[in-house]
């Protein structure tokens, strides 16, 4: 490690201003905070430098979806060959699933960073570490048989259109893992949604054994197939279809202890979304009009991607309310919204994406009105003080 | 009156002015600089549009549609005056706003200088018309119909101006490549905008 920072130390002059290579100044400062906290001090005042940057917070994002992902590998191989029939091995499930699942991450990674890095030479700012998180997550969000082309394609849409525009990690307004995924949803539907595309295989015609359906459990739902549900116990652990890394509860869990144990994810938001989704399904509870509506509050939380959206994608940092007030309201409606779509609109059997989205659209109000909120409350405060 | 929520709730969400048609997009990229300045035109969106169009509905259906001047006499029955429901309906738009500009410059002067030329050309923002146009092809069955749907189509456009206000007023430190600027940012924000607001088309009320 010494020798590493020595070594670094040396030719860090060349990328300083008046170096030879001045111009990927942004490139080397990127791979050096990545190696090293960086060991800025303050000169004057009383300024506290925090040696917690962005890039440590996003790697703690990073760590927390490790369980998600490792299931997620796990989970392909196992569904692909429950379809096939096959009795194999932990061993081999995995190992099928990781080799599906390294080329999607390869392309995210490689379209995004290498986006991100163009991005940053071309108009002079540090490179941004927000895609470490963005490019795991999109991984997790799809499904597992989608054609790389589109994945890099969406990726590229994220990235350029969903932040670059804005300024670069920190000024985007929605998600950008979100968005790679609208992008998807509504670009090629065919591969997004359906009962073919969640298990490995086959959309490329692979003949699965007979009571296979490889629907996940909202479309069963939303096709009136109550009975046919998997039971709460396996939707927990998440031996079901979905996209690659939305359906074990458990490691989704543990990733939220991550987030909340560090502080680096709100609990709060999490909170009130999940506060949201129950109270929404108590109240379809209430009316009950269909079969769908009847399926238990509690039951809805453990499908889909309620639980990965409300851990990982609702609490980000940058696109969710900043006021402390503010997220109890944009987490309550999350949820809330999450549950109504879901039900209630036949066009999408999931939507959790879309409610994200569109609390996204209004955080900045809701923030808007927490802050004259407050400004209100001290003004008055002031008047009586001056009397 | 269930009907009638579900009319309401339709014009707010489902077929949203702005994103779902696309309507009302002038003033809407150009008043959306802050938020207060926003509330005030979407306030008066909703005021003209809850007025204009059952106004318009009791004028289409009393004097414009085929048949509707049956009610002077038989001689009336077969009468069409459809071609001339554009410019009636402009004309009581127009109205509509000379009056809520009147009440605005009395009472609120620094908002009616902030909205500018803004609120008289409310009078052509096509989300105003498009309403009372919708209302005339979709056949509302009641004035009580036409005024949720003119109540909802005005929440509706409110709600969008005053987020992209929101929004813009937090993008406005941030580093925006030089072209996209201004506007540029803005028609990309409406479009992710749309595309968050799908998430409400298809449910059927």
């Amino acid at each position: 490690m010494k020798a590493l920072r020595k070594y670094v130390d040396k030719i860090k002059p060349h990328f300083e201003k008046g170096g030879k290579f001045e111009a990927f100044h942004s490139t080397f400062e990127a791979f050096e905070t990545f190696l090293f906290v960086p060991d800025k001090v303050t000169t004057s005042g009383s300024h506290i430098r925090d040696p917690l940057d962005m890039k440590r917070t996003m790697i703690v994002v990073v760590v927390a979806l490790v369980p998600a992902m490792l299931f997620g590998m796990w989970n392909i191989g196992y569904q692909h060959f429950l379809a096939l029939g096959e009795q194999v091995s932990l061993g081999q499930a995995f190992w099928f699933g990781f080799l599906k699942m390294l080329p999607i991450i390869v392309v995210s990674y490689g379209v995004g960073l290498g986006l991100e890095f163009l991005f940053a030479q071309l108009r002079g700012h540090e490179v941004n570490e927000g895609f470490l998180v963005t490019g795991f997550l999109i991984p997790l969000i799809v499904p597992v048989d989608i054609p790389l082309w589109m994945l890099a394609l969406a990726v590229a849409f994220a990235v350029i259109i969903g932040k670059e525009v804005f300024g670069g990690t920190g000024m985007n307004i929605f998600n950008p893992a979100l968005t790679a995924r609208a992008f998807l949803f509504f670009a090629y539907p065919a591969w997004m949604s359906g009962d073919q595309v969640w298990v490995a295989g086959l959309k490329h015609g692979l003949q699965a054994v007979d009571g296979f359906s490889g629907a996940t459990p909202l479309a069963e739902a939303a096709a009136g197939k109550i009975d046919q549900l998997p039971s709460v116990w396996h939707m927990f652990l998440g031996t079901i279809p979905g996209s690659i890394g939305e359906t074990s509860v458990l490691a989704i869990l543990i990733g939220a202890f991550i987030l909340i144990y560090t502080g680096i994810g709100s609990w709060k938001i999490m909170l009130s979304a999940f506060t949201g989704g129950l109270v929404m399904g108590l109240i379809l509870n209430l009316f009950a009009a269909n079969p769908y509506m009847e399926i238990p509050a509690w039951e809805q939380l453990f499908m889909g991607g309620f639980a990965f959206g409300m851990v990982f994608m609702a609490t980000d940092p940058v696109t969710s309310s900043q006021t402390e007030t503010g997220k109890w309201i944009y987490g309550f409606l999350v949820g809330i919204m999450a549950i109504l779509i879901r039900v209630l609109n036949p066009a999408y059997p999931e939507g959790v994406m879309l409610a994200i989205l569109l609390m996204n659209v209004f955080a900045p109000l809701i923030d808007h009105y927490v802050v004259e909120a407050n400004i209100k409350r001290r003004l008055k405060r002031a008047k009586v003080s001056v009397q | 009156m269930a009907h009638l929520f579900d009319i309401f709730i339709k014009s707010i969400f489902i077929d949203n002015m702005v994103f779902a048609y696309f309507l009302g997009m002038c003033s809407f990229l150009a008043v959306s600089k802050t938020v207060k300045t926003s509330v005030g035109l979407g306030v008066a969106v909703i005021f003209v549009m809850t007025i204009t169009v059952p106004v318009d509905y009791l004028l289409e259906n009393y004097l414009l549609k085929a048949g509707a001047l049956s009610w002077l006499g038989p001689q009336f029955a077969d009468l069409n005056l459809d071609f001339l429901s554009f410019i009636i309906f402009i004309a009581v738009i127009a109205s509509m706003v000379q009056l809520v500009e009147m009440i605005i410059e009395k009472y609120s002067p620094t908002l009616y200088t902030s909205l500018g030329i803004f609120l008289p050309l409310i009078a052509v923002n096509c989300a105003i018309l498009g309403g009372s146009l919708f209302m005339q092809e979709r056949d509302y069955q009641t004035v009580w119909e036409a005024t949720s749907f003119g109540l909802g189509s005005g929440i509706g456009w409110f709600l969008a101006i005053v987020g992209m206000a929101a929004i813009r007023e937090k993008i406005r430190y941030s580093n925006v490549p030089k072209p996209l600027k201004g506007l540029g940012i803005t028609f990309i924000v409406t479009g992710l905008m749309g595309i968050a607001f799908m998430s409400f088309m298809g449910i059927k009320l």
